[in-house]
């Protein structure tokens, strides 16, 4: 499993790997949806989703948070997320397809928001890993 | 002098009860702790004080930035913190008030005695937990739109009164009267209001829930007559906020902040710290949608107390209105409000804190309370007439497993903490370790078989983490808010029932 979730006083921290950055976003938000729901069903329609930002941790930032606004709308938690991430003239995009899990066949807390303290984004010897904490 | 040191950070005790992080570095004024030895233990456990450190480095600080007695980590600044900025050369952080904008409780009255509820105490809670929206995706007691969302932002309480969720009787014992005169409907994005239409009405989920509880016990007699309450009286507490509206509303001015106003928040030690400068529009504009979702987030808890009447109605077979379901008050705990106060200025009339004031004047400030609970004293012209003259309730939670109490502001917390006091008891566990060491229904069988209080959740796995051990001693939080004089106790309540999300 390319994330972890690690112990924090008032929330959640998600601990997320990946080959690229594409990847460890994708299991950031694996991370917020293992927050959100212990045991998720194998079940939902595939959505996608762009979004746009000024940098990377901005990206990660808005991405999650764009997760959490599409869980309120559509009613279904994202999960088994698939992402890639691109640079171009100083513009980060993420193209990403999540599984919406309708919340009628789960047992889910709220994650309120993604929040910027202690965010990492960083190069590892195999890949990229991130941190993130949510707000719960 | 007595100090401590956790991780580098060095306190002074002050007094007792008070501990002082002298200024340095780039610190724009010092910071302060309001606890107990035992209590400083285990907020120094954690990073609540590089948080607290942190936040003195705000534009305009004034005096201490103050962490109460059950503060702990949070993101950016620490809950349980309070941080008052000059209104006119400082600045506003969404990250000091919190994504849960107006997270807060209110107690409903009633003049049932824990005798009228016992042997109701299963169906009461299956018929709250059956009633009440909870929970991811529950949706709420008002199917809303756009223009219901609208206006409720605009018009608070007011709205729930027009459209018979609310009696007047409610909006006189509610802060602000429930509405926010500077709340601006329009500076809350789309986004926001999408999230909030279809949660109008609901708990949530985490640590919020709805109670019922008896009196214990009453500590001062004519306040709490004043209050209407009395040993062994039956009350309902309501623990919620104002749900992805607001979640989503700060969130979206984090990152309008960050990005315009990137020179203060180069000089700042934590991007959720991002703050805009007074004065400025996005200052104006993330102002008025605060005050918008404060209005939310007390519509939320009119409509869930409006269905608490109506189960108790089914559940005892008589009107809300004979069994004296009236609302006591309603507190807010992540909120910032423009409000006078005498600080310390320097010679050139800039406030400061810290002991280098050359004078004190009366300033108009943006007083941050993040998991911080409002606490005027009797007198005070902003306290609601009904209690002018004994100062403001104050409710303060406890886990489902402990006392809840009520205070009223002290006549101390206008000069030591910018009248403010603790808002609850304060996590001490993680949510990870919670269910490593609770199981949800063990702790829900030994809570109701040893000590006869009933608990439904959506799923085990929250019980666990809001479990009694998963929470800071709230006797000991109280003990420092009365000690102090920021907060005095005057009633404890004990849960009978309780429903989480």
């Amino acid at each position: 499993m390319p994330f972890e979730l690690r112990p924090h006083t008032a929330d959640v921290a998600v601990a997320a790997t990946g080959d690229d950055l594409g990847g460890t976003f994708a299991a950031a938000a694996d991370g917020l949806a293992a927050a959100t729901c212990d045991d998720i069903p194998d079940v939902g329609d595939r959505f996608s989703l762009t979004v746009r930002a000024e940098g990377r941790e901005a990206l990660l930032f808005d991405y999650l948070d764009r997760l959490i606004y599409e869980r309120d709308v559509r009613g279904v938690l994202p999960a088994g997320n698939a992402a890639t991430v691109s640079e171009v003239d100083g513009e980060w995009l993420i193209e990403a397809t999540a599984r919406g899990v309708p919340f009628s066949t789960i047992e889910a807390r709220d994650v309120k928001a993604v929040t910027y303290s202690e965010m990492r984004i960083g190069r590892v010897d195999d890949g990229w890993e991130a941190y993130v904490v949510l707000d719960v | 002098m007595t100090t401590r040191e956790f991780d580098g950070i060095r306190l002074e005790r002050v007094r007792e009860f008070v501990w002082e992080i002298p200024r340095e570095g780039e610190m724009g004024v010092p910071a302060r702790v309001l606890a107990s030895e035992a209590l400083l233990e285990q907020i120094g456990d954690d990073k609540t004080l590089q948080q607290l450190k942190n936040a003195t480095h705000l534009p305009g600080m004034t005096g201490h930035a103050i962490c109460m007695p059950d503060g702990h980590q949070g993101y950016g600044f620490p809950v349980g913190g309070v941080g008052a900025t000059d209104a006119e050369n400082g600045c506003i952080s969404p990250g000091a008030v919190g994504y849960d904008i107006n997270c807060g409780v209110r107690m409903m009255k009633t003049n049932l005695t824990y005798d009228d509820v016992r042997g109701h105490e299963e169906e009461l809670v299956e018929a709250l937990f059956a009633n009440v929206p909870s929970g991811l995706g529950g949706g709420g007691v008002v199917d809303g739109d756009i223009d219901t969302v609208e206006a409720v932002l605009s018009r608070g309480v007011d709205w729930a009164l027009e459209a018979g969720w609310a009696v007047p009787d409610d909006l006189e014992h509610c802060e602000d009267e429930g509405r926010r005169p500077d709340a601006d409907p329009s500076a809350v994005s789309q986004k926001a209001k999408d999230r909030g239409k279809n949660q109008l009405g609901s708990l949530g989920s985490g640590n919020h829930f709805l109670e019922v509880q008896r009196v214990t016990d009453v500590y001062r007699d004519d306040v709490a007559a004043s209050y209407g309450l009395e040993a062994d009286q039956v009350v309902v507490l309501i623990h919620c906020g104002s749900r992805g509206l607001g979640h989503q509303t700060c969130t979206d001015y984090l990152r309008k902040i960050e990005k315009r106003h990137d020179d203060v928040l180069a000089a700042l030690p934590d991007k959720e710290l991002a703050a805009a400068p007074a004065g400025s529009e996005l200052a104006e504009e993330y102002y008025g949608a605060m005050c918008a979702c404060i209005n939310f987030a007390w519509v939320n808890r009119q409509l869930i107390m409006h269905r608490t009447r109506q189960v108790f109605e089914r559940v005892f077979d008589r009107s809300w209105e004979e069994m004296g379901m009236d609302l006591l008050y309603d507190v807010a705990h992540n909120i910032a409000k423009r409000e006078t106060h005498t600080v310390g200025v320097d010679p050139q009339g800039r406030p400061v804190g810290g002991g280098v004031a050359a004078d004190r004047e009366e300033r108009e400030l943006y007083v941050h309370r993040k998991g911080a609970t409002r606490a005027f004293p009797a007198g005070h012209p902003e306290v609601p007439a009904a209690y002018r003259d004994v100062g403001q309730p104050i409710i303060i939670p406890g886990s489902m497993g402990a006392g809840s109490y009520v205070l009223r502001g002290g006549d101390d917390s206008m000069d030591l903490t910018f009248g403010s006091t603790a808002h609850g008891a304060g996590r001490l566990m993680s949510r990870t370790q919670a269910k490593q060491e609770f199981w949800g229904e063990t702790v829900q069988d030994e809570l109701r078989d040893q000590q006869h209080v009933y608990v439904k959740a959506q799923s085990g796995a929250t019980v666990a983490e809001e479990a009694p051990g998963v929470y800071k001693d709230v006797d000991e939080v109280v003990r420092v808010s009365d000690a102090l004089g920021i907060g005095d106790r005057v009633a404890r309540t004990y849960p009978v029932c309780n429903i989480k999300g």
